[in-house]
């Protein structure tokens, strides 16, 4: 502990002896006996490190001190954050005091561990030390969420929201209701993750060792099912997935379903839609749309409308685009379906936008299939649902992302128990709750937010920039995690949570490592977690009874195109 | 022991005229190496070089000024804190070595001073003769001399430059440095010499005697720097005065030729180019190690019995 810095309770600097070292994110703890007899522990992490010349007044004073001419000492340092101060006693440490590394129970002490009872596994240190995470602070008890960002590529974002759910179901932190734990998870890009289940030919002995570390066996998530859309086109509806075949499940919903449920505005989701006024246009045909639902059910799935019936979406626009814009000039459009939107250019301007929208879900909105009931969606039968967008255009995902999260929404909503937890993996947040401007999805989003922790539903949620996101969304989270950040983003006051250095240290973190910052502890904590056990890509899969890939391709990063 | 520290900062009244490094009675034979019409600049050409010079050097600070109280008669003292080091360069290291610090309480002999003990430092009596100014600063200098003995006996460097003249000494290792000339030995008709010197050159050996001990070799050397008067850079260097004139010969080309590398810059050092990087590095570091001046002067305030 040195004296020529001020030392504070919540920062000070320490002098690292000759033949020591100290480096970025080492863990250490110092006592102070304070005048009544009472010991207070003091740990904290360490921030920066810096090394300079004592004795030296000029820069140019390096040559001469290299060549043996001008005595000079060097003199190395490090800033501690301090995370922790037991009993509660705020006073500085002394200078002169007596530093140590933190090991064992004292550094479970430091990072307020020790006393945590639900540990979930969130990663390994540099050196190669477990760091857990207080379930509590996740599963709703004390708070809920994880917010993750940083920048497409490196940031290894998804790569992360799914080692947390692997470590969540295979830890045992949540102990026999890991079983009926369930986890939803929107697979945005390529088909990282359609391969869950299957186990990573590239995991190797010293990955397999970094999983023990953590208390966890690796291998693939056991449970999942994967939801796709149908291929355009294909009148049997089979999924539209490259290289799994397998375990997809189609992805759509009856005619029926859309009007009953009242899907229509989440096909109406985008910035643009908000500005528009035919919001009352979306409302009134919803509503009709449902009254004809109730009236004519049929069994597969098909609805009749005024004597038409819609058996394909694009049917069901063409009525709907009848009813708003009568064929007839001379016949007034029904006031029950417009709404009270007398405007025609309004009305316009809601079938240009529905019409538009039939190219993209055309065939998300179907009841063309035989037995299509069957294919209702099911997030309750396995473990992992992963619904992939990844094929999908932009409305089409939103209103997937939409309808999806809803249901799940719903059903724990009717449940009225948190237990057993569903997790909701989302990437993209920033499409999907925008900071500034509103839509049915971000409603749901907000709800899921704000209500999820007691209902159980558990959002882990990244983005590439949380100044982007809805604010109450990324507040509502109690551990933010960050990975590689652009410095620009990384400058804004989202990213508060993280001290000066760790900001600039995010702008240059390699994949595989994050920041993890948890309400217990003021500094986040550097961690790295281990490479997936489970499949990325088909080329990782070890596919059963088909040629898995062997190691012998593996590439330089581990990382490398993960997203 | 009663005494008070003078209120006055103790800066004030310490203007002394130091006796002159030179003594006046010095006898010069500057035909030692070659006769008067043979002296031309020397470009030395060693034969070996040491492979580690040590620099010695020694600082005091005069902290407090103070008054021995004894049976209704003040005695002036003076506290003064030394320091002694040695920066001892190798190729590629040059490191501190041997700092000794001491604090001494300079007092006449006659008077009933004892040491002086405060929170942070304690003040050792040494006794000066008198309460003369010169003696007390004959006293804090004698006192420096030994610490800076007691460094090189630490030292096992085989070419020893102690800043200042040698003070006697005769250890074959030592080499007197002395920047600062209030006499110039050489005789008129050869004086010249030193105006044109090149960098790095050396004038023959003179041999000094009179003073403490068997005399002493010395010669004259520019240093490489900025000449801006016949006397820029110019230092005198002192060889204990033993062994033949061969030798010392030898011994100074040696030295002449490791002492260019370590002249200093005027933008880095007051006394350019004569005040060497070592010396000016073991000073800066011992007025550190001296500590801070206020604070040892408060701890003597706070340590001095109030006078009732």
């Amino acid at each position: 502990m040195l004296g020529t810095d001020d030392s504070t309770p919540l920062e000070f600097w320490v002098a690292v002896a000759n033949g020591q070292h100290l480096q970025l994110d080492d863990i250490i703890a110092l006592d102070r006996v304070l005048p009544t007899g009472d010991t207070v522990s003091i740990y904290g992490i360490v921030g920066q490190v810096r090394a300079r010349h004592e004795g030296a007044r000029f820069d140019s004073d390096v040559f001469l001190i290299a060549d043996g001419v001008l005595p000079a000492d060097v003199s190395e340092a490090a800033q501690i954050q301090v995370t922790r101060v037991v009993p509660e006693t705020f006073v500085p440490p002394l200078p002169g005091a007596e530093v140590r590394k933190a090991v064992g129970p004292e550094r479970d002490e430091a990072l307020d561990m020790a006393e945590v009872e639900h540990r979930l596994p969130a990663g390994l240190t540099r050196d190669g030390q477990p760091v857990m995470l207080d379930l509590e602070f996740i599963d709703g008890t004390k708070g809920a969420h994880v917010n993750i960002s940083g920048i497409s590529g490196v940031a290894t974002k998804t790569s992360y929201a799914t080692f947390l759910l692997y470590s969540l179901f295979n830890s045992g932190v949540l102990g026999a209701a890991a079983a009926n734990t369930k986890g939803l998870i929107f697979n945005v890009k390529g088909e990282d993750l359609l391969f869950l289940d299957h186990a990573n030919t590239r995991i190797d002995e010293t990955e397999r060792a970094r999983y023990a570390e953590l208390g966890l066996a690796a291998g693939p998530f056991r449970s999942m099912r994967a939801l796709a859309p149908p291929r355009k086109g294909d009148p049997n509806g089979t999924p539209a997935t490259g290289a799994r075949t397998t375990g997809v499940r189609p992805l759509y919903w009856t005619v029926a379903q859309f009007c009953e449920q009242g899907l229509l505005p989440f096909l109406f989701a985008d910035a643009e839609d908000e500005r528009q006024q035919y919001t009352i246009v979306v409302q009134s045909v919803t509503a009709q749309l449902q009254r004809c639902a109730k009236q004519s059910y049929t069994a597969d799935g098909a609805v009749r409308i005024d004597g038409r019936t819609a058996r394909t979406f694009s049917q069901l626009v063409s009525i709907v685009c009848d009813k708003l814009l009568p064929q007839d000039p001379d016949e007034e459009a029904d006031p029950q379906w417009t709404g009270r939107s007398i405007y025609t250019g309004t009305i316009n301007a809601f079938v240009r936008r529905l019409s538009s929208a039939e190219r993209h879900v055309a065939h998300l909105v179907r009841a063309d299939i035989d037995d299509a009931e069957t294919h209702a969606i099911d997030l309750d039968s396995q473990q992992v649902t992963v619904v992939d967008l990844h094929m999908l255009h932009d409305r089409a995902k939103r209103f997937v992302v939409g309808v999806v999260l809803r249901q799940a929404f719903e059903a724990k909503e009717a449940a009225g128990t948190a237990e057993p937890l569903q997790f909701v993996v989302l990437d993209e947040l920033n499409k999907y709750a925008p900071r500034d401007s509103s839509s049915p999805i971000k409603e749901i989003l907000l709800d899921v937010a704000e209500r999820g922790r007691s209902l159980g539903m558990i959002l882990i949620g990244a983005q590439q920039t949380a100044s982007e996101v809805e604010r109450r969304v990324v507040s509502n989270s109690a551990v933010r995690v960050v990975g590689r950040l652009d410095a620009a983003e990384a400058g804004r006051e989202q990213y508060g949570f993280l001290p000066a250095v760790q900001r600039q240290r995010a702008t240059i973190l390699k994949p595989g490592s994050m920041f993890v910052s948890q309400p217990r502890l003021p500094v986040p904590v550097l961690l790295e977690f281990p490479f997936p056990a489970w499949a990325t890509r088909v080329a990782e899969a070890d596919l059963s009874g088909g040629a898995g890939d062997g190691p012998a391709d593996r590439p330089a990063d581990p990382f490398d195109g993960l997203v | 022991m009663d005494f008070s520290v003078e209120s006055w900062a103790p800066e004030y009244g310490s203007s002394i005229n130091l006796p002159s490094a030179e003594d006046a009675d010095d006898q010069a034979d500057a035909t030692v190496e070659r006769p008067l019409d043979a002296w031309t600049p020397i470009d030395p050409a060693p034969t070996a070089a040491p492979d580690e010079i040590a620099f010695i050097d020694g600082i005091q600070r005069i902290d407090a000024r103070i008054w021995i109280h004894e049976n209704g008669i003040s005695t002036p003292a003076v506290c003064v804190s030394l320091a002694a080091g040695a920066t001892v360069c190798a190729p590629g290291t040059a490191t501190t070595h041997g700092v000794l610090v001491v604090r001494s309480l300079i007092a006449p002999a006659s008077s009933t001073a004892g040491p002086i003990v405060t929170r942070h430092a304690t003040y050792e009596f040494v006794p000066a003769q008198d309460t003369t100014p010169e003696a007390t600063y004959l006293a804090i200098h004698g006192r420096r001399t030994e610490l800076e003995i007691g460094v090189a006996r630490s030292v096992t460097s085989s070419l020893i430059v102690f800043d200042g003249p040698l003070r006697g000494q005769s250890d074959r290792q030592s080499v007197g440095y002395i920047k600062t000339h209030h006499k110039i030995y050489l005789p008129d008709e050869v004086q010249a010499i030193l105006g044109i010197l090149d960098d790095g050159q050396r004038t023959p050996l003179l041999f000094l005697s009179g003073g403490p001990g068997a005399g002493r070799w010395s010669w004259y050397l520019r240093l490489p720097g900025r000449r801006v008067h016949p006397m820029s850079g110019i230092v005198r260097l002192e060889l204990p005065g033993t062994g033949t004139v061969g030798e010392a010969v030898c011994r100074a080309e040696t030295v002449s030729a490791c002492l260019p590398r370590f002249a200093s810059e005027s933008h880095k050092e007051a006394r350019a180019p004569q005040n060497l990087y070592p010396i000016s590095g073991i000073e800066r570091e011992l007025r550190r190690r001296l500590g801070d001046a206020l604070l040892l002067e408060r701890a003597l305030r706070v340590a001095a019995r109030p006078l009732v």
